[in-house]
């Protein structure tokens, strides 16, 4: 069942002058920033690429990379699946769903590491060529990226614990899953940019 | 006298079906990726297939589809902005 946002009615009176929840405001302006922050990096990547075609890219395990992003995309329907369950009341449901969303994080960030230990064997390091930089830099801020992600899934999980969500207060899930779902947004880019294209 | 128009709902969607269709995207990606065709006949296609992606993950998991249209372009003015440089940096 779809997820259905409260009725926020008295939001005028309470301050909130456009209707629209601050915090929430906050995340998608900080989201906002994110996408220039990660556009600078692409725009990087892609110039690097474009005008310096490289064997180097060669290395990269696509196969390896593609069950990570099935592992991503899984992890964002958790995620909404966990803000559904909220939505109707169901906190136990939402834990659950919290806990999924926690174990394919780390499980994302595992075959990151995998693939990481794999091209430093190769040769392939932070500081070996102009790809492995911009490579790294990319792919390890989207990494760190996910590992803020867990750790904020973590922090809304024990919230979730001790009770602090409800069917009518439940924005900070809400928040938390706008960022996870951005964060799978920019690997669906950097997928397409660094490994298909 | 006219009666009022009936408001405008919409069915509810279905996270999981949603999740299908991007499985079944990425798993075509990884197959045409697979084939090892040239890169100039691929290229475009796994642009528009990302582009696809990355939309229904913002309009159905992020709301935006029926959030408030404040948010809608708080996210789309840096993405339009990065798009436009991304292109210069290839053009120029």
């Amino acid at each position: 069942m779809e997820y259905t946002k409260p009725m926020h009615e008295d939001a005028f009176r309470a301050g909130r002058a456009l209707g629209l929840d601050h915090l929430k405001l906050g995340v998608w302006l900080f989201i906002g920033s994110e996408v220039m922050f990660f556009g600078g990096l692409i725009a990087a990547f892609l110039f690097y690429k474009v005008n310096n075609p490289t064997p180097e890219s060669a290395l990269l395990d696509v196969g390896l990379v593609g069950i990570n992003t099935f592992v991503l995309l899984a992890s964002s329907l958790t995620v909404v699946s966990a803000l559904a369950a909220v939505g109707r009341g169901d906190v136990a449901s939402m834990n659950l769903y919290l806990i999924a969303t926690i174990v394919l994080g780390v499980a994302f960030l595992s075959g990151q590491a995998y693939e990481f230990v794999s091209l430093f064997r190769h040769g392939l390091t932070l500081s070996s060529s102009v790809f492995g930089s911009s490579f790294f830099t990319l792919t390890g801020f989207h990494g760190l990226h996910v590992l803020v992600g867990v750790a904020w899934a973590l922090s809304t999980f024990f919230r979730g614990m001790r009770g602090n969500y409800t069917r009518d207060e439940h924005i900070g899930v809400e928040v938390f899953g706008l960022y996870w779902h951005f964060v799978d947004i920019v690997w669906i880019v950097l997928f397409t940019v660094i490994y298909l294209i | 006298m006219e009666s009022p128009a009936p408001p405008v709902t919409r069915r509810p969607i279905s996270y999981a079906l949603v999740f299908l269709v991007l499985a079944i995207i990425t798993a075509v990606e990884l197959g045409v990726k697979g084939l090892g065709l040239p890169r100039a006949a691929t290229n475009v296609l796994f642009l528009l297939l990302s582009l696809g992606k990355a939309t229904m993950v913002a309009a159905f998991y992020m709301h935006l589809r029926r959030d408030s249209r404040m948010y809608t372009a708080i996210f789309l003015l840096p993405v339009i902005l990065f798009v436009v440089f991304a292109l210069l940096t290839i053009v120029i």
